[in-house]
């Protein structure tokens, strides 16, 4: 109020009333400015100043109402952040509870500060109420105090996680997980959170488990048993054409060292399997050549199956072989002596029905040649006659002795020495080596006894020997050789002359088979003697002779020796 | 609301006042246009050579539900007040 604009009363009665009035106001605005100042000390600001604002600017500027209404305002924004923190309390409790693992804060005194509805379901005991503030050593462990194993306990001293595994509790099992939460000023844990998942199915399903695990690694072993005890070579191939499995029996049919055929590819291994298989062809089987480590060269036979996944992809080849070299060659011989059953049955009939005609042609061409009217011309045919019907004779012979061999006739069976047999036939030789200029070297080693007939020995010695004079001409060198080797007898019949062509050797002992002019040879000699070897279970081979020529080689089986001198002595 | 993209800025200069009055006098526009800044439709740009006035204007400002930036220019500092984003 503005003294000066005041009017004072003119009675004392109304000077008193209005100094009291004066001093109302005065204790008013003090009041007023003493409550905005401590508004504005509450907003953090400076209090008034009396010379700026006198009491009436005060009223005006209502630093009051400005305050109150700010208040309303922080008031609002302050409920609108309570509103939200609560919503945000309620979403986290819900998913605090609905979570799918037992969660629980606890302190450092070991009491629990919150517990979810898992933690309660899955470790407390259901007839409890009360949890929080109570010791978690009592709620989850029924115990008086913390024990050794407790994680929190660990987390509280270490300050890091700790994790104990199968814990059993309520016929359940839990792996139990502590981290530290919060922390005081010098830094320790002053709260932990614990975590109990809840591992029952999967510690119940183990036992199953590790049946299932057994039982797979049994089918493993016996699976690997099985491949192990094949006979058979057996080859696991990847796409990629490497081989990554075998077995024992491949290792022995190869001759290489396990690590050696899982080394390579199968194109290294089998080269010619390899090719059958490149250009996209899908065989089941196959023969092929092999080339064994020791030098050999080994006929295989293989069988292959493709391998899929489940999707039906390509995943590799299975293949299995085995060693066919010895079972081809005796598959060969059985044919050829088939084949030779046959001819000697068909020469039989033949020769028979030849025989007869043939030697009336020869007994009239000599009653001709008995004429003495004849002109020189005329005898000179009929010798010609006379000597090609004398050489049919011996073709006939020849066929007829063939086909006696292959009927199993008129023979004897006693233990020979080859070696003496060899110097019988050696004379009947000799005016046909001497009239050829050849000269014939024997080389003769002591010999185990062989079972044959004598006779059909003789004949053989005496077709090979005839063999390689044929096959020289003139001028030359036979090498007649006997060896002992093992339980056999060998002999070998050696010509310098110019050897057998390798196209020739399948068909060599086939009958009627020749390689010489028409006229020298009936082509039965060595399919004679192949034969009478192959009646003796041995067997005949051609091979190159060290002096260039062709090299017979026979082998028989030799008698014990014991079983000769028991048959000497009686 | 175009508005809220680009709010009308009401400039306030309280150059030469100290406090409290520098207080009071923001706080008496911010509640008279409460609404409007509220709304996205008006900022508050103030004016002011009183360094508490850096202080206790946007503690309390900031208390009341809005975003403040102070920023020195030249001689003065200018205070930005805004509703929250």
């Amino acid at each position: 109020m503005n003294k000066a604009a005041t009017e004072y009363p003119k009675n004392s009665r109304d000077q008193e009333r209005l100094a009291a009035l004066e001093a109302d106001n005065q204790r008013l605005i003090g009041y007023i400015r003493a409550k905005t100042n401590h508004l504005l000390q509450i907003m953090g600001t400076q209090p008034l100043q009396y010379d700026e604002l006198d009491d009436k600017t005060l009223l005006d500027l209502d630093p009051i109402g400005i305050i109150a209404d700010s208040f309303t305002q922080i008031l609002d924004f302050l409920n609108q952040n309570v509103n939200e923190l609560q919503r945000a309390k309620d979403e986290l409790e819900a998913i605090f509870d609905a979570t799918g693992v037992g969660i629980s804060i606890i302190d450092r005194d070991f009491n629990v500060q919150r517990c979810n509805e898992k933690q309660r379901q899955l470790l407390v005991d259901p007839n409890r109420q009360e949890i929080i503030g109570h010791n978690c050593f009592e709620i989850y462990c029924a115990r008086e105090s913390p024990g050794l194993g407790c994680p929190a306990m660990e987390t509280f001293a270490t300050g890091r996680p700790a994790l104990v595994r199968d814990v059993k509790k309520k016929n359940k099992y839990f792996n139990v997980i502590t981290t530290p939460f919060a922390k005081n000023e010098d830094g320790t844990v002053s709260q932990v959170i614990e975590v109990a998942l809840d591992i029952t199915d999967k510690k119940q399903a183990e036992p199953a488990e590790e049946q299932q695990r057994q039982s797979y690694l049994q089918e493993k072993n016996k699976l690997a048993t099985v491949i192990e005890s094949l006979s058979e070579g057996l080859l696991v191939i990847n796409p990629e054409g490497q081989v990554t499995t075998c077995n024992r029996a491949a290792v022995e049919i190869t001759g290489c060292s396990e690590a050696t055929i899982r080394q390579q590819p199968l194109a290294r291994l089998f080269p010619g399997l390899a090719e059958l298989l490149a250009d996209g062809r899908e065989p089941a089987g196959a023969e092929f050549p092999y080339h064994h480590p020791a030098g050999e060269e080994r006929l295989f036979s293989a069988d292959f199956n493709r391998m899929l996944s489940p999707d039906g992809d390509f995943v590799g080849r299975v293949i299995t072989f085995r060693d066919i070299t010895v079972e081809k060659k005796k598959s060969q011989l059985f044919f050829r002596a088939e084949k030779l059953a046959a001819i000697g049955q068909l020469s039989a009939g033949v020769a028979h029905e030849l025989n007869t005609p043939l030697a009336s042609i020869l007994g009239f061409a000599r009653l001709l040649l008995k004429d003495d009217n004849l002109t020189a011309a005329q005898q000179e045919r009929l010798e010609i006659i006379a000597e090609q019907t004398q050489r049919s004779s011996t073709i006939i012979k020849a066929l007829l002795s063939f086909a006696r061999k292959s009927h199993h006739t008129g023979r004897t069976r006693e233990a020979c020495d080859l070696n003496v047999i060899i110097q019988r036939a050696i004379p009947l030789l000799t005016t046909d080596l001497e009239k050829r200029r050849i000269e014939l070297v024997q080389d003769l080693q002591p010999l185990a006894p062989v079972i044959a007939d004598p006779g059909e020995l003789e004949q053989v010695i005496i077709n090979l020997v005839i063999n390689g004079m044929q096959a020289i001409g003139q001028d030359g060198r036979i090498r007649i050789s006997t060896n002992a080797r093992e339980q056999k007898v060998l002999l070998v019949v050696a010509d310098n002359g110019p050897g057998i062509p390798t196209e020739s050797r399948p068909r060599l002992f086939d009958p009627f088979y020749s390689t010489k002019p028409v006229g020298e040879g009936t082509g039965l000699g060595l399919s004679i003697c192949a034969g009478i070897i192959g009646e003796l279970g041995g067997t005949i081979e051609a091979a190159d002779a060290r002096e260039g020529g062709a090299a017979l080689q026979v082998t028989l089986p030799a008698e014990p020796t014991e079983a000769l001198q028991a048959e000497h002595a009686t | 609301m175009s508005s809220s993209l680009s709010p009308q800025t009401i400039e306030l200069d309280i150059l030469g006042q100290v406090c409290p009055a520098c207080l009071l006098v923001v706080l008496k526009e911010i509640n008279q246009r409460r609404r409007e800044i509220n709304s996205g439709q008006t900022r508050l740009l103030i004016r002011t050579d009183h360094r508490n006035a850096t202080v206790t204007v946007p503690e309390s400002v900031r208390k009341m539900g809005y975003r403040v930036d102070v920023a020195k220019v030249k001689t003065y500092y200018q205070i930005v007040v805004d509703r929250q984003l």
